[in-house]
């Protein structure tokens, strides 16, 4: 009987073992799924922003950018073409080697492709405005020649087709003198019937038919090759006036605006919510209802007036900056609105903060003979360290994501703009001809300072989140 | 001077900044739009006082009433949907267990980005060609695999259920350890069945839904609106599931071995225990869904001319259409008006929600 009993328990604390393990296993299955699923939009379209075309279909998650093969082909590409294997180009006097394979059935004789250099504007919008130098001008491409052949097949919706898979190989080479030139376009047709099986790094499209074998450069280099879309932002989108890069001036707009809101949350948010949190005096409370309100009345309610009020300049005060309005200024963007400068949860976060240490630190101080300045900026400033560290982290956040003021206050011309804005300008401009690599592309490299940021100062992030605070 | 006197200066001057800026581009502001919201000001005329005429008038007008129920409808669904699902999702993942904070910061990635890096991917994804209608025609076609494979999960499960239970130990049918084990089971038979063309997948479907440039409506909600809800739905899920997973780990654990002990399955505990345990995260969560959800502006404006305006235009857009109506005067004291209209009605549905989350308690 006792032998039972004790076989029982064995089996049960067992049994109790096994089911803590399995729950943990489900626990973590349950936890990797709804991981994938929640960041599944952001890792899709990372993936999709080096494709030549995301709206490709049925979609796929591997493309031609993704393959080693190609990777190596596009770094020899670039060395033959630019001397340089990162990001490819063109220069007087080089020589790219490039070839190309077609499969022909067998009740066919193989044709050689006629090969063309095309004069192709870099893609629709922005890029289209400007006159370039066309490899077109300077490029021979060299006799087509046969360099092997050999039985092969190939899948074609979902049939097999038997024939001679043909290799031809060419140079494009650079002649004379001129100057450096970023891309090689290629076009190589072939009589119908044949059909593409590979090159040298994989056709960027395949048109009329699978008669063309489109190519935007043959001389990508390993980085031109994979980041293609990323390089076009960059290149494309320029200034009608300057000629500058419109991406790299909303960059480093963001970044300006971003610094100095974070730099005026952490000096006038502190001061404020140290006032709160220690000083008693006639007012007080209504200085708190008014940090409460401010929290709460939608900004179409002030907008309306702050609008008109940056429109004229502060009442003549942005003489200062040199400029009767604060439209289409990034000082408009700096100054204007209740929240912008100094926001009111940023106060109340200070105030909560600065109510959680402990008086005797200041007392001390005060004996000691400190002034209150001395005392806030000496003592106290520096032990709200780890609630500055969230009040930067979420003001830069606040100030790179944010949409309503610069969309209102930013509106022309282009170089003005702040990332969000000008990434909305992009979906506009290329949204329509649906050149979705560039806006993707776009998209990702907007994220990437708040991810990066994200990754290292997490921590901050999180404690965020129990402030609360909305996305819209 | 005294010491208190000195000290009220210094707070005074530690605030003024705030003050002035406060004073100017809040205080100033909110009368200036109460006051607006009275006249026909137009910005290039003298304002003259009309009453109530701008308030009477959002009424006649067709893009407000369209702007309101589009508005309301957002925020009903979106809040409602975004809660229930946050917290289900919550409290299953309720455990304590090692590396959680990883996860946390991997479900808060997705709120980092703007709102104009998020809806730009989800017009990507929303084209007609694009991933969504590509992956309803997916699981469309997949059906008779999904449900093999729940069909079979369940018949393991139930049969590892009757077996331990049989062999006597304490078991529940949804708490059955080897949950795991049926479901990779039901799994790899599926994907066997499919490979060998026992199940039968039948020809692909071919989703070729139209969710941008279209004025259709399912259900009285129009088509564009429903993919800004998904979009919307889909990216605060994770925010508002940290939160109450944070207000989750607070519950004490014994109170659902004790309701586990009188028998209570897992939908009585989570609504016994779970609801009522945490009602001021769920009354904080309804408060940023519906502030978030009232005056939702982004989106639209992003939108843009990828759809008809008139299917996703809310009341926030039209107060901005109103002051920036392209060639037109603009109308600022309607906008105004539409402006002290939304403020009202987003005051008004907080203070409603706050009623009916109490009154639910008190059951």
């Amino acid at each position: 009987m006792t032998e039972t009993t004790q076989i029982n328990q064995q089996l049960l604390e067992n049994w109790h073992r096994r089911r803590r393990w399995a729950r943990a296993g489900i626990g973590y299955t349950l936890f990797i799924a709804l991981t994938l699923v929640f960041l599944s939009p952001l890792l899709f379209a990372a993936l999709s922003s080096i494709k030549t075309d995301p709206l490709e279909y049925p979609p796929k998650l591997l493309s031609p950018q993704l393959n080693p093969r190609n990777w190596v082909q596009a770094a020899r590409l670039g060395r033959q073409g630019g001397e340089n294997a990162f990001f490819g180009g063109f220069t007087p006097g080089s020589t790219i080697e490039f070839d190309i394979t077609y499969l022909t059935p067998h009740s066919q004789t193989p044709e050689p492709p006629e090969v063309i250099i095309p004069k192709r504007r870099p893609g629709a919008g922005l890029g289209a405005v400007f006159e370039e130098t066309y490899a077109a001008d300077y490029a021979l491409v060299g006799p087509v020649r046969q360099i092997d052949q050999r039985p092969g097949s190939k899948e074609i919706d979902g049939a097999t087709v038997d024939g001679l898979l043909t290799t031809y190989g060419f140079s494009v080479s650079y002649q004379g003198d001129g100057p450096r030139i970023s891309r090689v376009p290629l076009d190589a047709t072939v009589p119908p019937g044949q059909i593409y099986t590979g090159s040298t790094i994989t056709a960027s499209r395949i048109e009329r038919r699978g008669r063309v074998a489109s190519f935007d450069t043959i001389s990508p280099g390993f980085l031109g090759y994979i980041f293609r879309n990323y390089q076009r932002v960059f290149q494309e989108a320029k200034s009608i006036t300057s000629g500058t890069s419109l991406f790299t001036n909303w960059f480093g707009n963001s970044f300006f605006f971003a610094l100095v809101r974070v730099i005026t949350n952490l000096l006038l948010a502190s001061m404020a919510g140290y006032a709160l949190a220690r000083f008693t005096f006639r007012g007080r409370h209504l200085v708190f209802m008014l940090l409460l309100v401010a929290q709460m009345v939608p900004v179409q309610v002030i907008f309306i007036s702050n609008y008109l009020v940056l429109r004229d300049g502060i009442w003549g005060l942005s003489n200062i900056f040199g400029t009767p309005t604060l439209l289409n200024n990034i000082w408009g963007l700096i100054i204007g609105g209740a929240g912008t400068m100094i926001e009111a949860a940023k106060v109340f976060l200070m105030k909560q903060y600065f109510e959680s240490l402990p008086r005797q630190i200041e007392e001390a101080a005060r004996i000691d003979g400190a002034s209150e300045w001395t005392t806030y900026w000496r003592v106290m400033f520096p032990m709200a360290r780890p609630a500055l560290g969230a009040l930067v982290i979420l003001s830069f956040q606040g100030a790179w994501n944010e949409f309503f003021w610069s969309f209102i206050i930013l509106t022309s011309p282009d170089e003005i703009k702040t990332l969000p804005i000008g990434l909305l300008s992009f979906r506009q401009i290329y949204g329509t001809a649906g050149d979705w690599g560039l806006i993707l592309a776009g998209a990702m490299l907007s994220a990437l300072p708040v991810v990066i940021l994200f990754i290292v100062f997490q921590k901050y992030f999180l404690e965020g989140v129990s402030f609360g605070g909305t996305k819209g | 001077m005294t010491f208190h006197q000195k000290r009220t200066l210094t707070a005074w001057g530690f605030l003024t900044p705030f003050l002035v800026i406060q004073g100017i581009f809040f205080v100033y502001a909110a009368v200036r739009a109460v006051y607006f919201s009275f006249t026909d000001y137009n910005m290039f005329n003298q304002a003259q006082f009309v009453g109530l005429a701008n308030y009477a008038n959002l009424f006649r007008e067709a893009n407000f009433l369209k702007a309101l129920r589009n508005t309301v409808a957002f925020s009903l669904i979106v809040t409602t949907v975004q809660t229930f699902l946050a917290l289900v999702i919550a409290s299953i993942l309720n455990r304590k267990m090692k590396g959680i904070g990883f996860f946390r910061s991997a479900f808060y990635l997705p709120s980092i980005a703007s709102s104009v890096v998020i809806t730009v991917i989800f017009l990507w994804l929303f084209q007609r060609r694009g991933f969504i209608n590509f992956i309803s025609g997916t699981i469309q076609s997949l059906g008779p695999a999904i449900v093999t494979a729940a069909l079979l999960f369940l018949l393991f499960q139930t049969g590892f259920y009757l077996y331990e239970r049989t062999k006597g130990f304490p078991i529940r049918f949804f708490d059955a350890p080897t949950g795991l084990l049926s479901f990779f089971l039901s799994l790899g038979i599926t994907v066997l069945g499919t490979m060998t063309g026992i199940i039968d997948l039948g020809p692909g479907v071919d989703v070729d839904f139209v969710w941008l440039q279209t004025r259709q409506t399912v259900m009285g909600i129009p088509v564009p609106l429903i993919a800004i809800m998904i979009q919307n739905t889909f990216t605060t899920i994770p925010t508002l599931m940290l939160i109450f997973i944070a207000g989750l780990q607070d519950v004490p654990g014994s109170l659902y071995e004790a309701a586990s002990i009188d028998g209570a399955g897992p939908v009585r505990q989570f609504l016994s225990i779970t609801v009522p345990s945490i009602r001021p995260v769920l009354f904080l969560v309804t408060t940023m869904g519906l502030i978030g959800t009232l005056q939702m502006f982004d989106q639209v404006a992003i939108f843009g001319d990828a759809v008809p305006q008139e299917s996703v235009i809310t009341l926030a857009y039209f107060v901005y259409d109103r002051m920036f109506p392209g060639a037109q005067l603009p109308e600022v004291g309607l906008a105004s008006a539409a402006a002290m209209f939304l403020a009202l009605f987003t005051f008004a549905a907080v203070m409603l929600q706050r009623l009916v989350i109490k009154d639910r308690g008190d059951v």
